[in-house]
Protein backbone atom coordinates (compact mmCIF):
# COMPACT_ATOMS: atom_id res chain seq x y z
CA UNK A 1 0.00 0.00 0.00
CA UNK A 2 2.55 2.60 0.77
CA UNK A 3 4.55 1.80 -2.34
CA UNK A 4 1.27 2.09 -3.93
CA UNK A 5 1.00 5.24 -3.10
CA UNK A 6 4.62 5.90 -2.84
CA UNK A 7 4.11 4.75 -7.18
CA UNK A 8 1.66 7.59 -7.04
CA UNK A 9 3.51 9.80 -6.23
CA UNK A 10 7.20 8.70 -7.58
CA UNK A 11 4.46 9.07 -11.13
CA UNK A 12 4.38 12.67 -10.26
CA UNK A 13 7.48 13.83 -8.83
CA UNK A 14 9.71 12.01 -11.14
CA UNK A 15 10.11 14.87 -12.99
CA UNK A 16 10.81 17.30 -9.83
CA UNK A 17 13.38 19.59 -11.04
CA UNK A 18 10.27 20.96 -13.29
CA UNK A 19 7.04 21.84 -12.64
CA UNK A 20 5.35 18.70 -13.89
CA UNK A 21 4.40 16.73 -17.30
CA UNK A 22 0.88 17.76 -17.46
CA UNK A 23 1.26 21.44 -16.95
CA UNK A 24 4.17 21.71 -19.14
CA UNK A 25 2.51 20.36 -21.70
CA UNK A 26 -0.50 21.93 -21.53
CA UNK A 27 1.88 25.21 -21.11
CA UNK A 28 3.14 23.90 -24.36
CA UNK A 29 -0.11 23.89 -26.42
CA UNK A 30 -1.34 26.97 -24.92
CA UNK A 31 1.46 29.31 -25.65
CA UNK A 32 2.34 28.16 -29.06
CA UNK A 33 1.51 30.27 -32.51
CA UNK A 34 -0.98 27.99 -33.79
CA UNK A 35 -3.32 28.32 -30.97
CA UNK A 36 -3.02 32.34 -30.83
CA UNK A 37 -4.20 31.83 -34.77
CA UNK A 38 -7.05 29.53 -34.22
CA UNK A 39 -8.09 32.03 -31.10
CA UNK A 40 -7.75 34.96 -33.65
CA UNK A 41 -10.12 33.05 -36.24
CA UNK A 42 -12.81 31.70 -34.07
CA UNK A 43 -12.65 35.50 -32.69
CA UNK A 44 -13.56 36.69 -36.35
CA UNK A 45 -15.44 33.99 -37.28
CA UNK A 46 -17.95 34.59 -34.23
CA UNK A 47 -17.81 38.72 -35.33
CA UNK A 48 -19.07 37.91 -38.87
CA UNK A 49 -21.62 35.03 -38.01
CA UNK A 50 -22.91 37.61 -35.29
CA UNK A 51 -22.72 40.63 -37.99
CA UNK A 52 -24.42 38.35 -40.48
CA UNK A 53 -27.31 36.81 -38.58
CA UNK A 54 -28.13 40.22 -37.72
CA UNK A 55 -28.30 41.53 -41.52
CA UNK A 56 -30.06 38.10 -42.23
CA UNK A 57 -32.64 39.44 -39.55
CA UNK A 58 -32.49 43.22 -40.38
CA UNK A 59 -32.86 41.83 -44.34
CA UNK A 60 -35.73 39.39 -43.41
CA UNK A 61 -37.96 42.09 -41.16
CA UNK A 62 -37.87 44.60 -44.22
CA UNK A 63 -38.49 41.61 -46.94
CA UNK A 64 -41.47 40.03 -44.47
CA UNK A 65 -43.02 43.59 -43.81
CA UNK A 66 -43.33 44.77 -47.02
CA UNK A 67 -44.52 41.51 -48.75
CA UNK A 68 -47.32 42.29 -45.83
CA UNK A 69 -48.13 44.75 -47.29
CA UNK A 70 -47.90 44.73 -51.23
CA UNK A 71 -48.68 41.37 -51.57
CA UNK A 72 -50.91 39.75 -49.62
CA UNK A 73 -53.99 41.99 -50.10
CA UNK A 74 -52.91 41.94 -53.69
CA UNK A 75 -53.28 37.42 -53.45
CA UNK A 76 -56.44 38.04 -51.48
CA UNK A 77 -58.26 40.48 -53.60
CA UNK A 78 -57.26 38.14 -56.98
CA UNK A 79 -58.60 34.88 -54.94
CA UNK A 80 -61.78 37.13 -54.76
CA UNK A 81 -61.68 38.11 -58.31
CA UNK A 82 -61.29 34.72 -59.57
CA UNK A 83 -64.39 33.20 -57.04
CA UNK A 84 -66.84 35.96 -58.32
CA UNK A 85 -66.01 35.22 -61.94
CA UNK A 86 -66.08 31.39 -61.27
CA UNK A 87 -69.59 32.15 -59.79
CA UNK A 88 -70.59 34.67 -62.81
CA UNK A 89 -69.99 32.01 -65.14
CA UNK A 90 -72.09 29.19 -62.83
CA UNK A 91 -74.47 31.66 -62.89
CA UNK A 92 -74.53 32.50 -66.42
CA UNK A 93 -74.52 29.11 -67.63
CA UNK A 94 -77.28 28.51 -65.06
CA UNK A 95 -79.49 30.71 -66.43
CA UNK A 96 -78.67 30.49 -70.30
CA UNK A 97 -79.30 26.60 -70.14
CA UNK A 98 -82.57 25.63 -68.42
CA UNK A 99 -85.67 27.47 -69.61
CA UNK A 100 -87.68 29.54 -68.17
CA UNK A 101 -89.82 28.27 -65.43
CA UNK A 102 -93.49 28.99 -65.90
CA UNK A 103 -95.68 30.11 -62.81
CA UNK A 104 -97.72 27.16 -62.13
CA UNK A 105 -101.43 27.44 -61.94
CA UNK B 1 -39.11 43.62 -117.92
CA UNK B 2 -41.86 40.96 -116.54
CA UNK B 3 -39.50 37.93 -117.97
CA UNK B 4 -36.27 39.82 -116.67
CA UNK B 5 -37.45 39.64 -113.43
CA UNK B 6 -36.69 36.69 -111.26
CA UNK B 7 -39.74 34.41 -110.14
CA UNK B 8 -39.25 34.86 -105.98
CA UNK B 9 -39.96 38.26 -106.57
CA UNK B 10 -43.18 38.06 -108.37
CA UNK B 11 -45.21 38.80 -104.78
CA UNK B 12 -42.95 42.13 -104.14
CA UNK B 13 -45.18 44.56 -106.42
CA UNK B 14 -48.42 43.35 -104.62
CA UNK B 15 -47.32 44.01 -101.23
CA UNK B 16 -45.67 47.02 -102.41
CA UNK B 17 -48.83 48.28 -103.29
CA UNK B 18 -50.65 46.99 -99.66
CA UNK B 19 -48.01 48.99 -98.00
CA UNK B 20 -47.79 51.88 -99.75
CA UNK B 21 -51.91 51.95 -99.01
CA UNK B 22 -51.53 51.40 -95.20
CA UNK B 23 -48.51 53.95 -96.05
CA UNK B 24 -51.32 56.14 -96.53
CA UNK B 25 -54.09 55.80 -93.55
CA UNK B 26 -50.88 55.86 -91.50
CA UNK B 27 -49.18 59.33 -92.37
CA UNK B 28 -49.94 61.75 -90.16
CA UNK B 29 -51.92 64.27 -90.61
CA UNK B 30 -49.83 67.23 -89.20
CA UNK B 31 -52.96 69.69 -89.28
CA UNK B 32 -54.96 67.51 -87.46
CA UNK B 33 -53.47 66.69 -84.54
CA UNK B 34 -55.22 65.76 -80.76
CA UNK B 35 -55.36 67.87 -78.31
CA UNK B 36 -52.70 67.26 -75.52
CA UNK B 37 -53.45 67.18 -71.96
CA UNK B 38 -52.74 69.95 -69.36
CA UNK B 39 -49.51 70.76 -68.36
CA UNK B 40 -50.02 69.95 -64.51
CA UNK B 41 -51.30 66.31 -65.44
CA UNK B 42 -48.22 65.56 -67.43
CA UNK B 43 -47.61 62.46 -64.74
CA UNK B 44 -50.92 62.12 -64.63
CA UNK B 45 -50.53 58.09 -64.83
CA UNK B 46 -47.54 57.86 -63.37
CA UNK B 47 -49.01 59.64 -60.19
CA UNK B 48 -52.15 57.95 -59.95
CA UNK B 49 -50.19 54.64 -59.04
CA UNK B 50 -47.04 56.02 -57.20
CA UNK B 51 -48.95 58.52 -55.30
CA UNK B 52 -52.00 57.24 -53.41
CA UNK B 53 -53.49 59.32 -51.40
CA UNK B 54 -52.39 57.45 -48.48
CA UNK B 55 -53.26 58.59 -44.78
CA UNK B 56 -53.14 58.06 -40.88
CA UNK B 57 -56.37 57.23 -38.68
CA UNK B 58 -59.66 56.95 -39.60
CA UNK B 59 -61.74 58.62 -42.13
CA UNK B 60 -65.07 58.65 -43.26
CA UNK B 61 -66.92 60.97 -46.47
CA UNK B 62 -70.66 60.81 -46.88
CA UNK B 63 -71.80 62.93 -49.77
CA UNK B 64 -75.37 63.44 -50.15
CA UNK B 65 -76.57 64.75 -53.39
CA UNK B 66 -79.43 66.89 -53.13
CA UNK B 67 -80.09 68.02 -56.52
CA UNK B 68 -78.68 66.81 -60.38
CA UNK B 69 -75.65 69.85 -60.14
CA UNK B 70 -75.74 70.44 -55.75
CA UNK B 71 -74.88 68.03 -53.03
CA UNK B 72 -73.30 68.48 -49.41
CA UNK B 73 -70.69 66.44 -48.17
CA UNK B 74 -69.83 65.67 -44.26
CA UNK B 75 -66.54 64.51 -43.46
CA UNK B 76 -64.68 63.44 -40.21
CA UNK B 77 -61.09 62.69 -39.83
CA UNK B 78 -59.02 61.01 -36.56
CA UNK B 79 -55.83 60.13 -36.43
CA UNK B 80 -52.42 61.49 -35.72
CA UNK B 81 -50.87 64.57 -38.25
CA UNK B 82 -47.08 64.82 -38.85
CA UNK B 83 -45.93 68.61 -38.20
CA UNK B 84 -42.74 69.65 -39.92
CA UNK B 85 -40.03 69.41 -37.95
CA UNK B 86 -36.68 70.16 -38.68
CA UNK B 87 -34.85 67.32 -36.94
CA UNK B 88 -35.11 63.69 -38.48
CA UNK B 89 -37.71 63.19 -35.82
CA UNK B 90 -41.60 63.00 -36.82
CA UNK B 91 -44.02 64.50 -34.36
CA UNK B 92 -47.07 63.68 -34.66
CA UNK B 93 -50.17 65.33 -32.76
CA UNK B 94 -53.77 63.67 -32.67
CA UNK B 95 -55.77 66.11 -34.42
CA UNK B 96 -59.89 65.49 -35.11
CA UNK B 97 -61.56 67.31 -37.12
CA UNK B 98 -65.53 67.44 -38.84
CA UNK B 99 -65.38 68.87 -42.69
CA UNK B 100 -68.27 70.33 -43.88
CA UNK B 101 -68.76 70.48 -47.67
CA UNK B 102 -70.94 72.17 -50.85
CA UNK B 103 -70.14 71.10 -54.34
CA UNK B 104 -72.30 72.68 -57.21
CA UNK B 105 -71.26 71.20 -60.36
CA UNK B 106 -72.90 72.57 -64.28
CA UNK B 107 -71.09 71.48 -67.45
CA UNK B 108 -69.86 74.94 -67.45
CA UNK B 109 -69.31 76.04 -63.88
CA UNK B 110 -67.73 74.20 -60.71
CA UNK B 111 -68.06 75.33 -57.55
CA UNK B 112 -66.69 73.49 -54.14
CA UNK B 113 -66.33 74.50 -50.72
CA UNK B 114 -65.00 72.94 -47.58
CA UNK B 115 -65.37 74.17 -44.09
CA UNK B 116 -63.14 72.62 -41.29
CA UNK B 117 -63.81 72.84 -37.42
CA UNK B 118 -59.89 73.88 -37.23
CA UNK B 119 -60.92 77.17 -38.65
CA UNK B 120 -59.64 76.58 -42.44
CA UNK B 121 -61.93 77.15 -45.46
CA UNK B 122 -60.63 75.69 -48.92
CA UNK B 123 -62.79 76.94 -52.23
CA UNK B 124 -62.77 76.05 -55.90
CA UNK B 125 -63.90 77.12 -59.11
CA UNK B 126 -63.73 76.19 -62.36
CA UNK B 127 -65.43 78.37 -64.82
CA UNK B 128 -65.76 77.65 -68.48
CA UNK B 129 -66.25 80.75 -70.20
CA UNK B 130 -66.38 79.66 -74.12
CA UNK B 131 -65.73 76.26 -75.56
CA UNK B 132 -61.81 77.50 -75.37
CA UNK B 133 -61.01 79.70 -72.27
CA UNK B 134 -61.52 78.80 -68.59
CA UNK B 135 -60.85 80.09 -65.82
CA UNK B 136 -59.79 78.29 -62.39
CA UNK B 137 -59.53 79.43 -58.99
CA UNK B 138 -58.62 77.93 -55.83
CA UNK B 139 -58.20 79.43 -52.48
CA UNK B 140 -57.25 78.17 -49.00
CA UNK B 141 -57.95 80.54 -45.51
CA UNK B 142 -56.81 79.81 -42.30
CA UNK B 143 -56.73 81.42 -38.99
CA UNK B 144 -53.17 82.05 -38.66
CA UNK B 145 -51.59 85.23 -40.19
CA UNK B 146 -50.06 85.02 -43.49
CA UNK B 147 -51.04 81.14 -44.23
CA UNK B 148 -53.76 81.98 -46.75
CA UNK B 149 -53.08 81.71 -50.34
CA UNK B 150 -55.05 81.72 -53.58
CA UNK B 151 -54.54 81.17 -57.26
CA UNK B 152 -56.00 81.87 -60.61
CA UNK B 153 -55.30 80.05 -63.83
CA UNK B 154 -56.36 81.19 -67.48
CA UNK B 155 -56.54 78.16 -69.62
CA UNK B 156 -56.57 78.74 -73.35
CA UNK B 157 -56.89 75.55 -75.43
CA UNK B 158 -56.30 75.78 -79.13
CA UNK B 159 -57.01 72.88 -81.36
CA UNK B 160 -53.64 70.93 -80.86
CA UNK B 161 -51.96 73.27 -77.86
CA UNK B 162 -52.97 74.37 -74.86
CA UNK B 163 -51.37 77.77 -72.86
CA UNK B 164 -51.86 78.72 -69.11
CA UNK B 165 -51.35 81.74 -66.90
CA UNK B 166 -51.01 81.07 -63.51
CA UNK B 167 -51.17 84.21 -60.88
CA UNK B 168 -50.90 83.35 -57.12
CA UNK B 169 -50.67 85.82 -54.04
CA UNK B 170 -47.31 86.35 -52.88
CA UNK B 171 -47.03 87.51 -56.48
CA UNK B 172 -46.82 83.90 -57.78
CA UNK B 173 -46.70 84.60 -62.02
CA UNK B 174 -46.41 81.31 -64.28
CA UNK B 175 -47.05 80.03 -67.75
CA UNK B 176 -47.08 77.01 -69.43
CA UNK B 177 -47.59 75.97 -73.21
CA UNK B 178 -48.12 72.27 -74.49
CA UNK B 179 -47.95 71.53 -78.10
CA UNK B 180 -48.82 68.18 -80.10
CA UNK B 181 -46.11 67.51 -82.61
CA UNK B 182 -46.91 64.27 -83.65
CA UNK B 183 -50.09 62.06 -82.54
CA UNK B 184 -48.11 60.57 -79.79
CA UNK B 185 -45.66 62.98 -78.52
CA UNK B 186 -46.38 66.29 -77.22
CA UNK B 187 -43.30 68.91 -75.59
CA UNK B 188 -44.12 71.56 -73.30
CA UNK B 189 -42.51 74.25 -71.56
CA UNK B 190 -43.30 76.47 -68.55
CA UNK B 191 -41.95 79.79 -66.93
CA UNK B 192 -42.05 81.11 -63.59
CA UNK B 193 -41.43 83.86 -61.11
CA UNK B 194 -42.43 84.47 -57.38
CA UNK B 195 -41.74 87.99 -55.77
CA UNK B 196 -41.54 86.78 -52.12
CA UNK B 197 -38.66 84.57 -52.65
CA UNK B 198 -37.59 86.60 -55.60
CA UNK B 199 -36.74 82.93 -57.69
CA UNK B 200 -37.41 82.32 -61.48
CA UNK B 201 -36.85 79.30 -63.26
CA UNK B 202 -38.13 77.80 -66.66
CA UNK B 203 -38.63 74.27 -67.40
CA UNK B 204 -39.08 71.89 -70.14
CA UNK B 205 -41.44 68.57 -70.87
CA UNK B 206 -42.02 65.96 -72.87
CA UNK B 207 -44.69 63.44 -73.07
CA UNK B 208 -44.95 60.43 -75.45
CA UNK B 209 -47.89 58.19 -75.32
CA UNK B 210 -49.64 54.80 -77.24
CA UNK B 211 -52.25 53.05 -76.30
CA UNK B 212 -50.26 50.92 -73.89
CA UNK B 213 -47.45 53.00 -72.78
CA UNK B 214 -47.09 56.43 -71.75
CA UNK B 215 -43.68 58.01 -70.91
CA UNK B 216 -42.84 61.21 -69.90
CA UNK B 217 -39.96 63.64 -68.81
CA UNK B 218 -39.69 67.19 -67.09
CA UNK B 219 -36.79 69.17 -66.71
CA UNK B 220 -36.58 72.41 -65.00
CA UNK B 221 -33.92 75.01 -63.91
CA UNK B 222 -34.72 75.02 -60.29
CA UNK B 223 -32.61 71.31 -60.51
CA UNK B 224 -35.13 68.98 -60.82
CA UNK B 225 -35.46 66.22 -63.29
CA UNK B 226 -38.31 63.90 -63.77
CA UNK B 227 -39.07 61.35 -65.60
CA UNK B 228 -41.51 58.47 -65.30
CA UNK B 229 -42.67 55.53 -67.60
CA UNK B 230 -46.18 53.85 -67.39
CA UNK B 231 -46.93 50.30 -68.86
CA UNK B 232 -50.64 49.31 -69.26
CA UNK B 233 -49.90 45.32 -69.03
CA UNK B 234 -53.59 44.66 -69.31
CA UNK B 235 -56.81 45.98 -68.87
CA UNK B 236 -56.81 45.96 -65.36
CA UNK B 237 -53.34 45.83 -64.46
CA UNK B 238 -50.63 48.95 -65.06
CA UNK B 239 -47.16 49.24 -64.02
CA UNK B 240 -45.36 52.53 -62.98
CA UNK B 241 -41.97 53.49 -62.54
CA UNK B 242 -40.57 57.10 -61.31
CA UNK B 243 -36.74 58.58 -61.31
CA UNK B 244 -36.46 62.08 -59.56
CA UNK B 245 -33.24 63.75 -59.39
CA UNK B 246 -32.42 67.13 -58.49
CA UNK B 247 -28.90 67.96 -59.38
CA UNK B 248 -28.54 70.83 -57.29
CA UNK B 249 -29.60 69.31 -53.97
CA UNK B 250 -28.14 65.91 -55.36
CA UNK B 251 -31.42 64.02 -54.44
CA UNK B 252 -32.04 61.20 -56.31
CA UNK B 253 -35.75 59.21 -56.10
CA UNK B 254 -36.89 55.92 -57.91
CA UNK B 255 -39.64 54.16 -57.09
CA UNK B 256 -41.73 51.31 -58.95
CA UNK B 257 -45.71 50.49 -58.36
CA UNK B 258 -48.47 48.81 -60.00
CA UNK B 259 -52.39 49.74 -60.10
CA UNK B 260 -54.87 46.88 -60.49
CA UNK B 261 -58.21 48.00 -61.11
CA UNK B 262 -60.14 44.94 -60.20
CA UNK B 263 -64.69 45.06 -60.26
CA UNK B 264 -64.68 44.59 -56.82
CA UNK B 265 -61.90 46.71 -55.60
CA UNK B 266 -58.80 49.18 -56.53
CA UNK B 267 -55.60 47.92 -55.68
CA UNK B 268 -52.26 50.90 -55.98
CA UNK B 269 -48.92 49.61 -54.28
CA UNK B 270 -45.23 50.98 -54.56
CA UNK B 271 -42.08 50.57 -53.03
CA UNK B 272 -39.37 53.50 -52.98
CA UNK B 273 -35.70 53.55 -53.09
CA UNK B 274 -35.91 55.50 -49.67
CA UNK B 275 -37.10 52.56 -48.73
CA UNK B 276 -40.53 53.73 -48.26
CA UNK B 277 -43.39 51.17 -49.32
CA UNK B 278 -46.84 52.07 -49.33
CA UNK B 279 -50.40 50.72 -50.57
CA UNK B 280 -53.71 52.10 -50.92
CA UNK B 281 -56.96 49.51 -51.20
CA UNK B 282 -60.46 50.96 -52.39
CA UNK B 283 -62.85 48.25 -51.60
CA UNK B 284 -66.23 48.60 -52.91
CA UNK B 285 -68.58 46.65 -50.13
CA UNK B 286 -72.21 47.82 -52.27
CA UNK B 287 -73.47 50.20 -54.23
CA UNK B 288 -71.66 53.70 -53.04
CA UNK B 289 -70.09 52.11 -49.96
CA UNK B 290 -66.72 51.93 -50.50
CA UNK B 291 -64.29 50.74 -48.20
CA UNK B 292 -60.46 52.23 -47.79
CA UNK B 293 -57.09 50.62 -46.26
CA UNK B 294 -54.43 52.82 -46.55
CA UNK B 295 -50.45 51.56 -45.36
CA UNK B 296 -47.10 53.33 -45.70
CA UNK B 297 -44.18 52.07 -43.79
CA UNK B 298 -41.17 53.92 -43.98
CA UNK B 299 -38.25 51.71 -42.89
CA UNK B 300 -35.87 54.35 -43.01
CA UNK B 301 -37.00 57.06 -40.67
CA UNK B 302 -39.29 54.15 -38.64
CA UNK B 303 -42.40 55.79 -39.46
CA UNK B 304 -45.80 53.60 -39.68
CA UNK B 305 -48.70 54.83 -41.18
CA UNK B 306 -51.67 52.68 -41.37
CA UNK B 307 -55.35 53.79 -41.89
CA UNK B 308 -58.91 52.97 -42.36
CA UNK B 309 -61.72 54.61 -43.93
CA UNK B 310 -65.48 54.33 -44.77
CA UNK B 311 -67.02 56.59 -48.47
CA UNK B 312 -70.55 56.71 -49.01
CA UNK B 313 -71.81 58.47 -52.11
Amino acid sequence: MSSFGQGKKRGSGANNDDVGIMARLSRAVSNSPITDATKRAANDAAYVSKKLLKSTGKAAWFAGTTFLILVVPLIIEMDREQQFNELELQQRSLLGSSPPLSPPK
Amino acid sequence: MAGLVPPGTTTIPADASKAAHTKAEEKTDYMNLPCPIPFEELHREALMSLKPETFEGLRFDFTKGLNQKFSLSHSVFMGPTELPSQSAETIKIPTAHYEFGANFIDPNLMLIGRMLTDGRLNARVKWDLTDNLSVKANAQLTNEPHMSHGMVNFDYKGKDYRSQLQIGNGSLFGASYIQSVTPHLSLAGEIFWTGQHLKSGIGYAARYETDKMVAAGQVASTGMVALSYVQKVSEKVSLASDFMYNYMIGDVTASVGYDYILRQCRLRGKIDSNGCTAAYLEERLNMGLNFILSAEIDHKKKDYKFGFGLTVG
